[in-house]
């Protein structure tokens, strides 16, 4: 007989197996999207392996050529690409 | 969202030109001569063959090769389109290209007038609410690159607003460097994505830069 704590604990993981392609393809499109952004800008970056996000529109971007940089939003509306 | 609408509305203002281009008259595309349907992008639609006796097909063109009403003793035959004028409807299409002859030069219609010569492929028409809609719908980029393309849209028309205000010291052909090097950079980001919407961008180039490096249909943006 199932406890309740282990069926909550098969609906989570159920939960977190069907949310993982989509969050997946988040971060691809997030990667490739900085990417872009980086590469529109003139900056070196073979591609963005890793992105951590520090707020809305403001991602740290890890390329693979070792290069990071803070792509961000300004209050003017603009897309700024600082290397870090 | 929001940042996305006005990404794609200023895209499209340098890559699709200005509002100003209006939707000629239903009468002028009627009346338009086959050398000027080059002019005019749409491809004519050509009816099936129809029976001896049958009423004949309706045509919509704006010029150019298209099937003629049978004759009472055989199927349709493509014609130049100056012998069909008279049945053709007026089409209301996007605006031809800047670079569009005059309709009032047209020849005038009549039966059995055949244009000296055949009509010219034509360039498709420019209809910017469809490029417009389609570039803020696309997802081949993404918020933050259209929003970088916008900037650089915008840094863009800044320096062709300069160089109309003789602020700037360039000349027309560094500018169009700068415009193709921006419209590559679109193509390079919708070419894998939306090949579609990038093959509209490719035709309407050179519309588009009609309109920027025209000081009075640019003041018009």
């Amino acid at each position: 007989m199932k406890t309740p704590a282990s069926a909550s604990a098969i609906a989570m993981l159920t939960a977190a197996c069907l949310a993982a392609p989509s969050l997946a393809a988040d971060d691809e499109a997030t990667r490739r999207d900085l990417f872009a952004v980086i590469t529109l800008h003139g900056l070196p970056c073979g591609e963005v392996v890793g992105v951590a996000t520090r707020g809305e529109n403001d991602h740290l971007a890890t390329c693979k050529d070792g290069n990071r940089y803070r792509v961000f939003l300004n209050a003017e509306g603009r897309v700024v690409v600082e290397r870090q | 969202m929001r940042s996305a609408g006005a990404v794609g509305s200023a895209i499209v203002l340098l890559i699709l030109g200005c509002a100003g281009l209006g939707t000629p008259p239903p009468d002028a595309l009627s009346r338009s001569s086959p050398r000027q349907a080059g002019t005019e992008a749409v491809a004519p639609a050509v009816p099936p063959p129809a029976l001896p006796g049958a009423p004949p097909p309706r045509v919509e063109t704006q010029g150019g090769l298209a099937a003629v009403p049978p004759s009472s003793t055989g199927p349709a035959v493509p014609r130049p389109a100056a012998s069909v004028r008279q049945a053709a409807p007026p089409v209301a299409k996007a605006p031809s290209k800047s670079a569009a002859p005059p309709a009032s030069a047209a020849q005038p219609s009549g039966k059995g007038v055949i244009p000296p010569e055949i009509a010219k492929p034509k360039a498709p028409p420019l209809d910017l609410a469809s490029l417009e809609q389609r570039l803020e719908e696309t997802r081949a980029i993404g918020v933050l690159t259209k929003i970088t393309l916008k900037n650089q849209v915008d840094d863009l028309l800044d320096r062709f607003r300069a160089f109309y205000q003789g602020k700037l010291e360039t000349d027309l052909a560094d500018l169009r460097r700068s415009y193709d090097l921006l419209v590559l950079k679109v193509l390079s980001l919708l070419q894998d994505g939306d090949q579609a919407l990038a093959t509209a961008i490719v035709a309407s180039r050179e519309a588009i830069w009609g309109i920027l490096s025209d000081p009075a249909k640019f003041a018009t943006i």
